[in-house]
């Protein structure tokens, strides 16, 4: 009896020892700590080429842009590969509240003025794998008067984009986005369009490609479900170059819509990339 | 006789592997500011850690992406442009308090303390010295201790090296709870 007792006694302390010893306080740790973590934006600024991504200033944060878009390129020589007829748009935003931006513009393109908000849904983490986000833009036309348009009022001076942003950064290089897009177009200009669409439906598609930490490839496309056959205006694919330095992001791009606003490119994208007739551009951004 | 001393090293052994203290919520900042430039420092709330009063030792371990800055494209860049975060998520510590005993702390000593951080992957040997005084039932450790960027491979880019120091200072103070 007192053989098996010590036996059992013996076995006892092995059995502590052991327990001990295995003790790993790191790997303890490991089991403990837990992390809802954010994913990292999906791209590094607030428009992917035209497109809205689902990037959004944060509280407190202001941003100035300038986007500039020349010319058509197939102008040639007469202006210089397109440096006359350019399209400069600036724009301030800012965010008072956490994931809420507000943004005022004025573009030279049909003398434009709008206001945006975007605002965050749901943030793509450890928990839910997309970014959602919303985009509403109102814009005014300064541009036309009573000698275009004889019968002219107030009301159709405005448009409307409504945008649903659903991106995802799916590895370090590569995020995607798609933007359900509902438009509203108070005037209809038969003489280009065709037949009046006041209500168009779209879907945008953009992605980016990092090649370096702080250079991408970015392009996006943008299918307008409502437009007419005899419709002027072609869907708008742009392609660009980010380059990041720090403060500022620098776009480089072509594309066939010379308008930035929403729906300017999306409804009103006068060039097109099968006759080369495309504009060049680039939007500069700067963080205070 | 035997039965009351088996029962009795069995009680001891389980003691002396229960004293442990532990937090989940230590905070460690740093600050890699140069003067006439914007600070460049973060805070991390989420810290957790553990320390043995038994022998001394401690581990802790932090979640880079928990680091937070005042400018939040700042954050954005240390954790997609240095950090690589989604690769390197976390950062560990795991060392001991030399001659370390608990019984010594009266209100608050000091004690050496010798370690390996990993950050990215790569270890740093920690030599720096770590106060502990009593709150109450708790333990709160204070310590502090420079690195450089380039101990762990991160790389800095001529246009930003101005703006980021050299040696960055490390602060950290850890609540400790007895863990039960």
């Amino acid at each position: 009896m007192i053989k098996i007792k010590n036996i059992i006694f013996i076995l006892t302390m092995v059995g502590n020892f052991i327990c001990f010893s295995q003790d790993d306080l790191l790997a303890e740790l490991e089991s403990e700590a837990e992390y809802t973590s954010y994913e990292l934006p999906a791209f590094k600024t607030m428009t992917i080429v035209n497109l809205q991504s689902t990037k959004i200033a944060a509280k407190k944060e202001f941003y100035f842009f300038v986007s500039h878009r020349f010319g058509s390129v197939k102008d040639g020589f007469e202006t210089l590969f397109g440096l006359d007829n350019a399209n400069t748009k600036i724009q301030f935003v800012y965010s008072f509240f956490e994931g809420v931006q507000f943004s005022l513009s004025r573009e030279s393109w049909r003398q434009t003025y709008s206001g945006s908000v975007k605002y965050n849904i749901v943030k793509q983490s450890s928990e839910f794998g997309l970014n959602l986000v919303g985009f509403h833009i109102a814009n005014i036309n300064a541009e036309i008067n009573e000698d275009l348009f004889p019968e002219l009022e107030t009301s159709d001076r405005w448009s409307f984009a409504h945008q649903l942003l659903i991106s995802r950064r799916f590895s370090e290089k590569f995020s995607f986005q798609l933007a359900p897009t509902y438009i509203r177009e108070n005037l209809q200009d038969l003489r280009a369009v065709a037949e009046a669409n006041y209500n168009q439906f779209a879907l945008g598609g953009g992605g980016r490609f990092k090649l370096s930490k702080r250079i991408s490839i970015n392009a996006d496309y943008v299918y307008n479900f409502s437009r007419d056959g005899n419709n002027i205006y072609n869907n708008p694919l742009s392609i660009g170059v980010d380059i990041e330095t720090g403060g500022h992001v620098f776009q480089i791009l072509f594309s066939n819509a010379q308008s930035t606003n929403e729906p300017g490119f999306i409804s009103n994208a006068g060039g097109d990339w099968s006759e080369g007739d495309i504009f060049f551009g680039f939007n500069i951004v700067r963080v205070f | 006789m035997k039965n009351i001393l088996l029962l009795g090293i069995l009680l001891i052994a389980y003691t002396v592997k229960a004293q442990k203290y532990f937090t989940k919520t230590g905070f460690t900042e740093f600050k890699a500011s140069v003067e006439a430039f914007e600070p460049v420092e973060a805070k991390n709330n989420s810290t957790t850690v553990i320390l043995d009063t038994e022998n001394g030792e401690i581990a802790s371990l932090l979640f880079i992406k928990a680091f937070n800055f005042r400018v939040a494209l700042m954050q954005e860049h240390f954790n997609e442009n240095y950090m690589d975060s989604n690769e390197h998520p976390k950062a560990t510590f795991k060392g001991k308090l030399l001659d370390f005993n608990y019984k010594s702390i009266e209100n608050s000593k000091t004690f050496k303390l010798q370690g390996v951080l990993t950050i990215k992957g790569k270890p740093k040997t920690i030599d720096t010295t770590a106060t502990l005084s009593k709150n109450g039932e708790n333990l709160i450790l204070e310590s502090n201790f420079n690195v450089s960027p380039s101990d762990f491979d991160i790389e800095i880019p001529n246009v930003v090296r101005k703006k980021i120091a050299e040696t960055v200072d490390v602060n950290l103070s850890y609540e400790l709870v007895k863990k039960s």
